[in-house]
């Protein structure tokens, strides 16, 4: 530590040594470079317009008689009066065109109902069908439209009134995180959001060390790798993933700092192992592992065999490999097998509406998961992670509150560079997407870096709320969760008629 | 932000043409007239509330063909109703029932206040609201004998006429905040949290942050202004303690109110906040308005009002110390009938703010943030624009205002005489008057 001798000039500053004695102005300069070498983790969000836009808001149909007349007879009343005359209701261009209410410009409209209430006899303005059809019944118009902004905008969305939705559940809504009236995670800076960490360890943590009679440590080290984000990029359907598709999951994970998880297939043919990609093999073809370099960390195995995953690990010693288990019946002995055997990245999958082990929500099973190796002792053996019914920001910290370490993101994905999807969206293989027609590999993979930048500072705003400063401490934090059927039953099993909370 | 052209200050021809149109196009879809706009409401403020809450503002009575008491969000308020006596066992409407509270029930020698009826206005802060909708609503709380807050953003020196009724907030910025308005101000609000982003502090964007409102708030033009959180010096609740004293010691008489979020401690803070001095414990619940909310916030922090209010009612009582203070409820309260549900549930009484805009002609677009006009409130209510905000002209906002108050106090009576209840202070807490329902499933 260097200590200020003189405040002024080319005075000397002590150091630990003559050596270290610096000029003020070396001081200075040499403490800007290290300012400047800090590096501060930051997603570069950039606005980044639409390729393919959703369906308008609002429907704006003005009747032209009405306002034909209407516009006659304000010209009589104030004649001479221009700006009374030609005042419209719309501050937000709508009718700004050239030929004003005439042809309106319905993409601009907000929905404020200013004409319609002003002039109920010609104007009315309806939610567009065509947005609302958008979706299924969990990845709904709503969610689509908010998965589209925060693409293009890269921020967090913000707008003026309270909630407008249902009171408690189902699925993720079931939860509502706690927050501290004076608890913060850092007394700096705005929130102190800025020095909240969203770092995450992938791997398996020792959970003793071993050292033999002379001191000398026996037991391996931790064998992990940490990303920047409690989320990965998953691989939409096998028929939806394309090479191109593939590139831009590849450069987006790059920029961000995480994984994209590709198969193996894919990554091998175009040339796109990279220390953040993580190809995917069936049981089948996991023998050509060890051929993947380029700083591959980690492999998945796509299902559990246990044989399958002995002669891999034995054959790829470096590696990392994780193994992906579908949540169905009996999964619990799947698990406990597979932690048994020694697999330290476990990533479960459910359907796209978050739906397994026979319709159970997901939210649930993870609990039961993250329970179950805690109450083995290994839960820091082993990385969870989870893919299928995690499509809004809320969703993922609710989705680490239950006991996940990181989530799977397949289908805001390509939401985010404005997917249609169609099919069976509710399973995890039967559907297709629809990309927009042009599009350059840049534009999708800045939609997708956006998207995570938005969701990363919703997590912020929960985890700042809750005065926690990273993200790993809120990895099966239960008691930051609040549970509306658990609170509904405290307010309102005195009242009548009172069954029971949730939905 | 698309500015096609500076704002002027419009002409009187213009206010008079503009105004007309609003206030008779909200009059024509009320009556029935013309059908209920499409586009109109959500789950929680439904078309048919926002219209009854259109017309109880405007008649000061309620509607006949409109739902006026619950929403479609199926929990909580719109799921709870009242057991009603027989027919022949209600009490007679009359004036005799009582709706005024005591605000101060520590028993000190500060103000005994009692506002005419369990409700007053919430803080919209001056330059998330207009001079003209905040003295819209002092002079309606005067009318009314009641109170309405500052929020954190100043007290213009209009308001200074409405004194005894205006209640100066202090917030976690001090934006505005002086030794005069506190001197000024029958209840001091201490706001640690806002129901609507609770933990996550406030913010003016730059593009309502003009010269009058960086006057009042002693900040540069233009310019955002983040209100952080939490109070950065408050740690316990002895620093709160310590913020109280400081208050006190600037108007002795002050009456403090200490307006929380709804976490899952939120018990014992208001048993903390209680023994740090304060007379009103403000709960504001998560579905309540804004002028702008991350919209992550608004569902999923904290709990809902119906939730926190029985919650810190029954912890009050175990401690022994619910007779000493009172329980105001805020954040989602809609109408007449969650406001007799607040308090059956355990609140003294509520605070009331997205209700008023709504009365003002609100059609809750979430627009108030700027929208992308960057101008703010197309109906001139959440807006500092020197044209949007002539579009509320005070004296037809104040009578909007005394209109829909003398609604919710008729319907507040009517519901307390079909409970063969004379006062309003039996009610709190009289959970075996309610009854739960699921009919509304959907
Ligand atoms: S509803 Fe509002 S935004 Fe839409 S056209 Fe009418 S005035 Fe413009
Ligand atoms: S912009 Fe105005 S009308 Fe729309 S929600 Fe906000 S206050 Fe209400």
């Amino acid at each position: 530590m260097q200590l200020l001798n003189k405040l002024e000039g080319d005075q000397t500053m002590i150091g630990a040594s003559d050596k270290s004695r610096l000029t003020m102005t070396e001081f200075a300069k040499e403490s800007r470079i290290r300012a400047d070498s800090y590096h501060r983790y930051h997603i570069d969000t950039i606005e980044t317009p639409d390729r393919q836009s959703l369906p308008n808001r609002f429907l704006v149909s003005v009747g032209k008689f009405g306002l034909a007349k209407l516009l006659v007879s304000e010209i009589f009343e104030y004649w001479g009066k221009w700006d009374v005359v030609f005042a419209r209701p719309c501050t937000y261009g709508v009718f700004s065109g050239p030929v004003g209410g005439f042809s309106p410009r319905p993409e601009k409209c907000v929905g404020c109902l200013r004409c319609t209430i002003e002039h109920p006899g010609f104007v009315t303005i309806t939610p567009n069908p065509a947005l609302e059809t958008l979706g299924d019944s969990y990845l709904n118009s709503k969610i689509i439209s908010t998965i589209d902004e925060e693409a293009r905008k890269g921020t967090v969305p913000v707008r003026g009134q309270g909630y407008r939705g249902r009171f408690g559940g189902p699925g993720w809504d079931e939860m509502f995180t706690d927050m501290s009236e004076i608890v913060r995670p850092s007394r700096d800076g705005i929130h102190g959001r800025e020095l909240i960490s969203t770092i995450v360890d992938i791997g398996s943590k020792p959970m003793r060390l071993q050292f033999d009679s002379e001191g000398s440590l026996v037991s391996a080290g931790p064998k992990m790798m940490s990303i920047q984000v409690p989320f990965v990029f998953d691989s939409p359907a096998g028929s939806v993933m394309s090479p191109r598709l593939a590139k831009i999951w590849k450069t987006a994970a790059e920029q961000v700092d995480t994984l994209a998880l590709i198969s193996a297939d894919i990554v091998a043919s175009n040339n796109l192992e990279s220390p953040s990609v993580v190809p995917i093999f069936s049981l089948d073809s996991f023998e050509s592992a060890n051929s993947f370099k380029n700083g591959t960390r980690m492999v998945q195995l796509d299902g559990w065999g246990a044989s399958e995953y002995e002669s891999m690990t034995s054959s790829n010693p470096d590696l990392m490999i994780s193994v992906r288990m579908s949540f169905e019946e009996g999964w619990q002995d799947q698990l406990s097998e597979m932690v048994d055997a020694g697999v330290s990245v476990i990533h479960f999958v459910a359907n796209n509406h978050g739906e397994a082990d026979g319709g159970r929500f997901i939210m649930d099973i993870i609990i039961e998961a993250h329970e179950m190796l805690l109450k083995a002792g290994v839960r820091d053996k082993v990385t969870l992670l989870h893919s299928g019914g995690v499509v809004a920001a809320d969703h993922l910290p609710k989705a680490i509150i239950c006991g996940l370490d990181a989530v799977g993101l397949d289908l805001p994905l390509l939401i985010a560079i404005q997917a249609r999807l169609s099919g069976d969206t509710s399973s995890r293989e039967r559907y297709t997407a629809k990309l927009p027609k042009k599009f350059d590999d840049k534009w999708a993979c800045q939609r997708i870096v956006n998207l995570t930048g938005s969701w990363r500072d919703q997590m912020l705003e929960i985890l700042g709320a809750m005065g926690i400063r990273e993200v790993r401490r809120l990895r099966g934090e239960m008691g930051r969760a609040m549970w509306c059927s658990h609170l509904e039953e405290e307010a309102f099993s005195e009242i009548e008629g009172f069954t029971g909370g949730g939905i | 932000m698309a500015k096609s052209k500076l704002p002027v200050f419009p002409s009187e021809t213009l206010i008079h043409k503009i105004t007309h149109l609003m206030h008779d196009g909200m009059d024509a879809r009320t009556s029935g007239e013309f059908e209920i706009p499409p586009a109109l409401g959500d789950a929680r403020w439904t078309d048919e509330l926002i219209l009854s809450t259109w017309h109880m503002a405007a008649t000061g009575t309620l509607p006949d063909n409109l739902n006026y008491k619950t929403g479609e969000s199926n929990g909580g308020f719109d799921r709870l109703d009242f057991k009603l006596l027989d027919e022949e066992q209600w009490l007679k409407h009359s004036e005799d029932i009582k709706t005024s509270i005591p605000l101060n029930r520590r028993g000190d020698h500060r103000k005994k206040l009692s506002p005419a009826i369990p409700i007053y206005g919430g803080g919209m802060s001056y330059g998330s609201v207009s001079v003209n909708v905040m003295m819209s609503r002092a002079i309606h709380a005067k009318n009314w004998n009641t109170y309405m807050s500052t929020g954190e953003g100043g007290y213009p020196e209009e308001l200074y006429d409405c004194r005894d009724h205006v209640i100066t907030q202090v917030a976690t910025g001090l934006f505005g905040v002086e030794e005069k308005s506190i001197q000024a101000a029958p209840i001091v609000e201490f706001k640690y949290a806002q129901g609507a982003k609770p933990g996550l502090g406030g913010h003016l964007l730059a593009s309502k942050a003009g010269e009058e409102v960086a006057k009042m708030r002693g900040s540069v033009p233009f310019v955002s202004l983040f209100s952080p959180f939490p109070f950065h010096s408050t740690y316990s609740v002895e620093d709160h303690s310590k913020h109280i004293d400081w208050v006190q010691t600037i108007n002795p008489d002050a009456l403090i109110s200490v307006k929380v979020s709804t976490p899952h401690d939120v018990d014992m803070v208001a048993v903390g906040s209680y023994y740090a001095g304060a007379h009103i414990i403000h709960l504001d619940g998560g579905f309540g308005g804004t002028g702008a909310a991350p919209e992550i916030a608004k569902k999923n922090i904290a709990m809902p009002i119906e939730l926190a209010v029985p919650k810190v009612h029954k912890f009050l009582i175990k401690e022994g110390i619910r007779e000493n203070v009172t329980l105001i409820a805020s954040g989602g309260i809609r109408t007449a009938d969650d406001i007799a549900k607040a308090i059956a549930l355990g609140a003294d009484g509520v605070v009331l703010g997205t209700s008023d805009l709504v009365a003002m002609g609100c059609t809750r677009c979430s627009n108030c943030e700027g929208g992308p006009s960057g101008r703010g409130c197309p109906w001139g209510l959440t807006t500092t624009d020197i044209e949007l905000q002539e579009w509320v002209q005070q004296e037809w906002a104040v009578k909007r205002l005394d209109n829909y108050y003398t609604a919710l106090q008729w319907r507040l009576r009517d519901i307390l005489r079909k409970l063969g209840l004379s006062d309003v202070k039996e009610l709190v807490g009289r959970t075996d008057l309610l009854v739960y329902t699921r009919s509304d499933l959907k």
